[in-house]
């Protein structure tokens, strides 16, 4: 009796939290929907007309349905001998990624970052239960993968895809973000920062994603340790199965039972780890613009190190294994050129990986600059300019330190594709062939992120457009030639003036030219800062 | 000398107008009181003179410099506490006093401990898990650690306790002696009463009122309660009585310095039974300034 009284009274309040999500985010979620799912859409639709005779979608099924590459970013989608498969597996990079990070976003968003910032104390003052954002965040993840998902299925059949398949394709599709949403809510109990569940989540979802496409590479059983592995397995569009959802069901209502269980747990505030003393002076190096952009940085550096260093090396070591795929497939040695043999694949994998990786990276070039944003916006900006530190030297500080780390992320993601090729194939001599590889990539990646310096120095209010470059560039990364985007649209990305190195051989040019474009950028953001007010906190 | 010089400063943000023709000054060696109520332009006109915002007209000078042009080494000469105290969340407050008074030009070593220990801070938590009020602590003892020319306290002790507010005015009162210029934005007014050699009050961006406490007074009206023996009748006719309340034979009333005498003489004839008289207290310096309808 008293057990089920607590339990009914820690959730009270549940619709009156939900009520304030769906106001404070009556842009943010239809943007979500609109960006995200139509998007998604768009590319579906794109689809149907490229595949107008069996003779092309049979071409598909032989040389994208065999490609490792396609393996390892999109999994082994079944029925990709259809136009369903064909569809879904366009769309299932883009798709996945994409659902999982929005409700990670949009959770983080309105449990951790509401209890960091203060708000929720608020909140929890009045007649609100211990559990009712729990499950205000659950909610409203819910909601948001399904929408997605059911933009998803009805661009599906729309184009006249069988029913079954699209609606299996679009379950799977929502499952997958509930259990990411599941997985977010665990996040936000272990860490006491709303940056450091994001982190947590992100990771969770990279690692998912990466084993999945290693699994799929090899075709072994790896892909059923991935959630992602999971949703794909309920095989729309090839004979559908439904009993895979069970595993997602299964995996969220454990994660929610952890979830839940820690929260009873913990202090309001407080994270499962519990804070230590610090140090009661500074270190000398701490008291300088670069000092103290390196330290407020650092957690988040060495994050993206450890995962960038991971997802070479995991990537890496699926390469040695091409061209004993191809050898196995004639058909598709017939596509790269007998000639060639293996060799031109691999080529073509590796510069699609350095290209992928490299847009990866710009998440920390982007995050590590508009930082500064947030700063400014709590006043501490203000704390650091009210002393003789020159504007300059701050901003100059920040772009200085992001750029730096940004060529030691791309050099560590270079080796540790080396180590895993060298591990998987047992061949020691492409060491630096492949991380010099990666380097190729640097100058794009630098340019995305001076964006971010210009746009916050000069424009401060229109420093999330550097997000919406990054993720123009990563759409075009992951969707390709199906956008059929016009030549001066290609040529936003600064990634498309460079050559795709190990395909094609390295050009000093254009890489010095995207050198001097990211100085520039620089350059201005920096004149512009010392141009304008400082807002205040 | 005038440590700080604004004239007819104007400062907008859109169709906002935060300064508006602004004039103040303040003289080296004073503790100047910039008083006003939320939103009159207290902290933007702080942050024009650190060099944080560009005003659209007027001259600012700032220890004899341009606070636009020469922000940053006009700053080695001053510290700065902002109203609003946000500290970064991953760095000890030890760590941040450091940090701020470093990057200023160095700090006093033994100030620095004896503050923490006046200030009852604990340099060893992370920014994070401190109040509001020890938010605000690091910053001070961050400040009041750095040998300027200029302090600049804006609303200082807004989240301190009775105790460190004392504990602040204390330290001002050092500062003072040492030959510190402190300008000090607050409403709370008896912290101002207690410190400022002179005040300006702000209003809608403007400075309504400039001068010392004294010269405030003398244009305004004293306060004065009484209870008679006999019906305060015909008093509120008397020249120069403002706001008079009667409650049965207890009478308060607002009296303008000038005709102070005569209303006395007047009240001695009703057999005055209790006598309270007072000059007038910031909060009616205020209530009269801005009228009924400001905050304080």
């Amino acid at each position: 009796m008293t057990v089920s009284r607590s339990r009914s009274s820690s959730v009270t309040g549940v619709s009156h939290q939900l009520r304030l999500v769906a106001r404070l985010d009556r842009v943010r979620l239809p943007l979500w929907v609109l960006g995200l799912g139509g998007t998604i859409a768009v590319s579906a639709l794109a689809v149907p007309p490229l595949y107008d005779t069996p003779e092309k979608v049979a071409g598909y099924a032989r040389v994208v349905g065999t490609s490792p590459v396609s393996h390892l970013m999109s999994g082994r989608q079944a029925g990709i001998d259809s136009l369903g498969g064909i569809v879904a597996n366009e769309i299932s990079q883009f798709a996945q990624l994409g659902v999982c990070l929005m409700v990670a976003f949009l959770v983080v968003r309105h449990t951790r970052a509401e209890e960091e910032s203060g708000r929720a104390e608020l909140l929890r003052s009045t007649v609100l239960g211990r559990h009712a954002a729990t499950v205000a965040g659950l909610a409203y993840g819910v909601l948001a993968a399904v929408l997605i998902a059911a933009v998803t299925t009805v661009s599906m059949l729309s184009v006249g895809l069988p029913v079954a398949g699209s609606l299996t394709y679009g379950a799977g599709l929502a499952l997958l973000g509930v259990v990411h949403t599941a997985v977010t809510l665990v996040a936000v109990q272990l860490s006491s920062t709303a940056r450091g569940a994001l982190g947590l989540a992100g990771a969770v979802i990279a690692l998912g994603y990466v084993v999945r496409g290693v699994g799929a590479v090899q075709d072994n059983a790896l892909v059923w340790a991935s959630p992602f592995g999971w949703a794909q397995r309920m095989d729309a569009f090839g004979g559908e199965q439904w009993w895979p959802a069970l595993l997602l069901l299964a995996a969220t209502a454990l994660l929610l039972a952890a979830s839940g269980w820690l929260m009873t747990r913990r202090d309001f505030g407080g994270g499962v780890l519990a804070a230590r003393p610090g140090r009661p002076t500074a270190r000398r190096g701490l008291a300088t613009p670069f000092g103290l952009s390196a330290r407020l940085r650092r957690g988040t550096a060495l994050g993206w190190a450890v995962g960038l260093t991971l997802l070479g090396a995991l990537y890496g070591a699926v390469v040695p294994s091409i061209p004993e795929l191809v050898e196995s497939n004639p058909e598709m040695a017939d596509v790269v050129g007998a000639a060639a043999g293996g060799e031109a694949l691999v080529d073509a994998f590796l510069a699609y990986i350095f290209l992928f990786m490299a847009v990866v990276s710009c998440g920390f070039a982007v995050s590590a600059v508009l930082r500064l944003r947030a700063e400014e916006e709590a006043g501490r900006a203000e704390l650091v300019l009210g002393t003789p530190v020159r504007r300059s030297a701050w901003l100059g500080a920040t772009a200085a330190f992001t750029f730096l780390v940004t060529a030691v992320l791309t050099v560590l993601m270079g080796a540790g594709l080396a180590v895993g090729y060298a591990l998987g194939s047992g061949d020691w001599e492409h060491l630096t062939g492949h991380v010099g590889g990666q380097v190729a990539y640097l100058p794009g990646t630098l340019v995305v992120g001076a964006v971010a310096v210009a746009l916050h120095g000069a424009v401060p209010r229109a420093g999330a457009l550097a997000w919406a470059l990054l993720a123009y560039v990563a759409v075009q990364v992951m969707l390709g030639e199906l956008l059929g985007l016009p030549d001066w649209a290609e040529a936003v990305s600064p990634y498309s003036h460079l050559a795709e190195v190990p395909r094609e051989s390295w050009e000093a040019w254009p890489s010095l030219a995207l050198v001097v474009v990211a100085a520039a950028l620089t350059a201005a953001g920096i004149a512009g800062f010392r141009r304008r007010d400082i807002a205040s906190g | 000398m005038a440590v700080i010089e604004l004239q007819d400063v104007v400062k907008t943000f859109g169709a906002t107008r935060a300064l508006d023709h602004l004039d103040m000054s303040v003289v080296e060696g004073e503790v100047h009181g910039f008083l006003g109520p939320n939103g009159a332009g207290k902290s933007t006109a702080i942050r024009v003179l650190l060099g944080l915002l560009r005003t659209d007209s007027g001259t600012v000078r700032l220890l004899g410099g341009d606070p636009w042009r020469d922000a940053a080494p006009l700053h080695r000469r001053l510290a700065y506490v902002p109203g609003d105290v946000s500290l970064w969340p991953n760095l000890t407050g030890g760590e941040v006093i450091d940090v701020l008074a470093r990057m200023r030009g160095g700090l006093d070593e033994a100030r620095r401990s004896s503050l923490l220990e006046r200030f009852e801070l604990d340099p060893t938590k992370k920014a994070r898990s401190y109040s509001k009020g020890n938010r605000q602590k690091v910053a001070l003892v961050a400040a009041l650690a750095s040998r300027v020319d200029l302090y600049l306290f804006d609303e200082p002790t807004s989240g301190l306790d009775p105790l460190m507010e004392a504990e602040f005015q204390a330290a001002v009162r050092e500062l003072r002696e040492e030959g510190a210029t402190v300008l000090l934005s607050s409403h709370i007014l008896a912290e101002v009463e207690a410190l400022a050699d002179r005040v300006s009050i702000i209003r809608a961006g403007r400075v309504v009122q400039s001068g010392t406490l004294a010269d405030l007074r003398h244009v305004t009206r004293t306060t004065v309660v009484a209870q008679t023996a006999r019906p305060a009748a015909g008093i509120a006719d008397l020249p120069g009585v403002h706001d008079l309340e009667v409650v049965d034979d207890r009478i308060s009333m607002a009296v303008d310095s000038d005709q102070l005498e005569h209303v006395v003489a007047v009240l001695s004839g009703l057999g005055v039974r209790s006598l309270v008289a007072h000059p007038p207290t910031l909060e009616e310096l205020f209530l009269r300034q801005y009228g009924e309808d400001v905050q304080v």
